[in-house]
């Protein structure tokens, strides 16, 4: 379903594009041009990234890959800047007043920052769950419609049903698709998320704490759900619950507060790696403090 | 014996206490009772006293019959088409006004200084890539400049403005609704150049109206959550086709109800259609279609109401006052009527 899917970002001028690909260094050398979409090469590789909220600083110089069909979780305390990371990847920072995003961000090689990019375009490429069930107050087709017609979709009967199978959503919700959205359980509004993410085809989900509003057995769904979505999309999560990073990830990448001395208080990339050698052998002091509950 | 000894280590157990007279929660019972007994008792009086005048006037004949000098013969019908009319034209003039302008307000207005800053930068860094990648001439260069150094000026002014007209609409919808109909007069009948007409009183009430229907609107956009805007933003959808589709659907029952609530106001004003040359007593025939209200003449229910309290035979035209009060009163309550189930029926908890 992702393959041959990695075209350039859609930008209003092509002389732009081209003089401006010829003069960005690439960071990434040969996986960032249009290398053959396997698993594991990067998708998104942020340099020194740091985000500022007006004259706030908010996250600091972070260093990050993030692999196409990996499950990367994003864990770290209150306050680390975790979900403004995920926010920038699909630009959606772009609609908090004030918020700026600078050092190096690209996606399939390309700053998705650039002027010319379209960051309606890129949202569409780049989904996004959030953290509380949010759908639309109309019937469940309709949520599922919404992002199919907005991007040159038809929403007919089978690809609906195609949709909510493929976030094993159909089979409880297949009697009543002209239900209001808001008649479904927590668990099932943000599985019917998952769907709407999906149903406009996107190649990247990013996932801001999608369970924690959700008891043990929906938060179960939503990690089976995730493991299967991982073949055919490249996930990112935030998550508070360390145990859920564990279970589902492939990689992490652990944020922490630092409080420089002059003041302030920002958020840093401490460490990141395979999920396995983070939580088996860490190497920084601070993610083995966190991961064994001494703090956070 | 034994309890002489425990009596020492185990504190003693107090009785409950008895029930006693507490004077302020009983003086603040009574006064909260009185203030809202005084108030309702005042409404119920007022409407007994004007059924039991007017409920021998009121049947068909008065719904059905002009306007007329000998009080056996006058009925209300001008006056109701009148204001049927006057209500339609105020209201297709105020509420896509209003509605717009609190679109405009709550979701495209610029908020922050920080913001609009940032956002004439990132157009300043596309110019310079454009001009130094050469795929800008000169005219474009010059226009670009332009719009980055109009956007800078807009990050500093902009926001003050907003606030400006943000704080001022709240004080319109305050302001005495008979300067509302000065500047009718001056506005539309003497420099359009409308006739002094339904047309110029419902533009006059249109006006009066637009705050309050801005404010309403507001708050109904402002209870929609921003999540749902920001879901389908994420999905590739644009501002504008987030707003369309998610936001002003979701909004759309409270935005009504405040359109409602805002009619019934206009409905029973009388000031500002005096001075924009209302009458009570019309010799032409009123029409229903709002397209001829150029040459209509002003009627409305409460001028007419006014003009039959004002006569001097009360015995004759004071029944036909009162009842032409109940017919009001009804097209009021109905009126809010449909704003409460509105509101019952499609409010959500988010």
């Amino acid at each position: 379903m992702a393959d041959s899917r990695v075209d350039t970002l859609e930008d209003r001028s092509d002389a732009v594009t081209r003089e401006r690909v010829a003069e960005t260094p690439q960071v990434t050398g040969a996986e960032a041009t249009s290398a053959p979409a396997e698993h594991g090469t990067a998708v998104f590789v942020a340099d020194k990234v740091n985000v500022h909220y007006g004259s706030t600083l908010a996250l600091k110089g972070v260093d990050l890959e993030i692999r196409r069909n990996h499950i990367t979780a994003l864990i770290g305390p209150s306050g680390c800047g975790k979900s403004t990371f995920l926010r920038c990847l699909n630009r959606m920072n772009d609609l908090i007043p004030g918020a700026e995003v600078s050092g190096s961000l690209t996606f399939h090689g390309e700053d998705m920052y650039a002027p010319h990019v379209d960051s309606v375009d890129l949202r569409r490429r780049v989904g996004m769950v959030f953290q509380k069930p949010n759908p639309f107050p109309k019937s469940i087709r309709e949520n599922l419609a919404f992002g199919m017609k907005v991007n040159g979709l038809k929403a007919n009967d089978e690809r609906i049903e195609k949709v909510l199978r493929h976030a094993a959503l159909w089979d409880e919700v297949k009697d009543k698709l002209d239900d209001d959205a808001y008649a479904l359980s927590g668990g099932q509004q943000q599985r019917l998320c998952i769907a709407r993410a999906i149903a406009v085809q996107p190649e990247v989900i990013l996932m801001d704490e999608p369970c924690s509003a959700l008891d043990p057995i929906s938060t179960l769904a939503i990690e089976e759900l995730m493991r299967q979505l991982r073949e055919d999309y490249t996930i990112v999560i935030v998550t508070h619950n360390m145990q859920q990073a564990a279970r589902v990830s492939d990689r992490t990448a652990f944020f922490t507060v630092e409080q420089p001395e002059g003041g302030g208080r920002h958020g840093i990339l401490a460490e990141n790696g395979d999920t396995e050698m983070m939580f088996r052998a860490p190497k920084d002091g601070r993610t083995q403090d966190y991961i064994t509950g001494r703090f956070g | 014996m034994a309890t002489t000894a425990h009596s020492t280590d185990v504190p003693q157990v107090k009785p409950l206490a008895r029930k006693r007279f507490r004077p302020a929660d009983a003086f603040f019972h009574w006064a909260l009772l009185a203030a809202i007994g005084i108030a309702m008792g005042a409404l119920v009086w007022l409407t007994v006293s004007v059924v039991m005048k007017g409920a021998g006037s009121l049947d068909l004949g008065f719904l059905q019959d002009k306007a007329s000098s000998s009080a056996k013969r006058a009925g209300f019908n001008s006056a109701l088409v009148g204001s049927f009319v006057l209500m339609l034209i105020t209201m297709v003039v105020a509420v896509p006004l209003g509605f717009a302008a609190a679109t405009y307000l709550e979701k495209f207005a610029p908020s922050s200084r920080a913001e609009l800053t940032v956002i004439a930068n990132r157009r300043a860094r596309a110019l310079a890539l454009r001009k130094e990648a050469g795929t800008i001439g000169g005219a474009g260069a010059l226009l670009g400049s332009v719009s980055v150094a109009f956007g800078r000026v807009w990050a500093r002014i902009g926001p003050p403005i907003v606030r400006i007209i943000d704080v001022n609409i709240s004080n319109l919808a305050a302001v005495p609704s008979i300067i509302y109909g000065l500047l009718g007069l001056a506005m539309f009948v003497s420099i359009m150049g409308i006739s002094k007409s339904l047309l110029a009183g419902g533009l006059t009430l249109a006006v009066l109206v637009l705050p309050i229907i801005i404010i309403a609107a507001r708050e109904a956009i402002r209870a929609v959550p921003s999540s749902i805007e920001q879901g389908a933003m994420a999905l590739g959808a644009t501002r504008w086709q987030a707003v369309r589709s998610q936001v002003l659907p979701a909004a759309l029952p409270g935005m009504l109800t405040g359109t409602i609530l805002a009619m019934s106001r206009a409905i029973g004003e009388s000031a500002p259609l005096v001075v924009v040359g209302g009458v009570a007593f019309a010799t032409q025939r009123i029409s229903a279609n709002p397209l001829s209200a150029g040459d209509q003449p002003l009627v409305a229910m409460p001028l007419q109401i006014f003009d039959w309290v004002e006569r001097p035979q009360q015995g004759q035209w004071g029944p036909l006052a009162a009842a032409g009060i109940i017919v009001l009163l009804i097209a009021l309550l109905l009126m809010n009527a449909v704003a409460i189930w509105l509101r019952n029926r499609f409010t959500r908890r988010w």
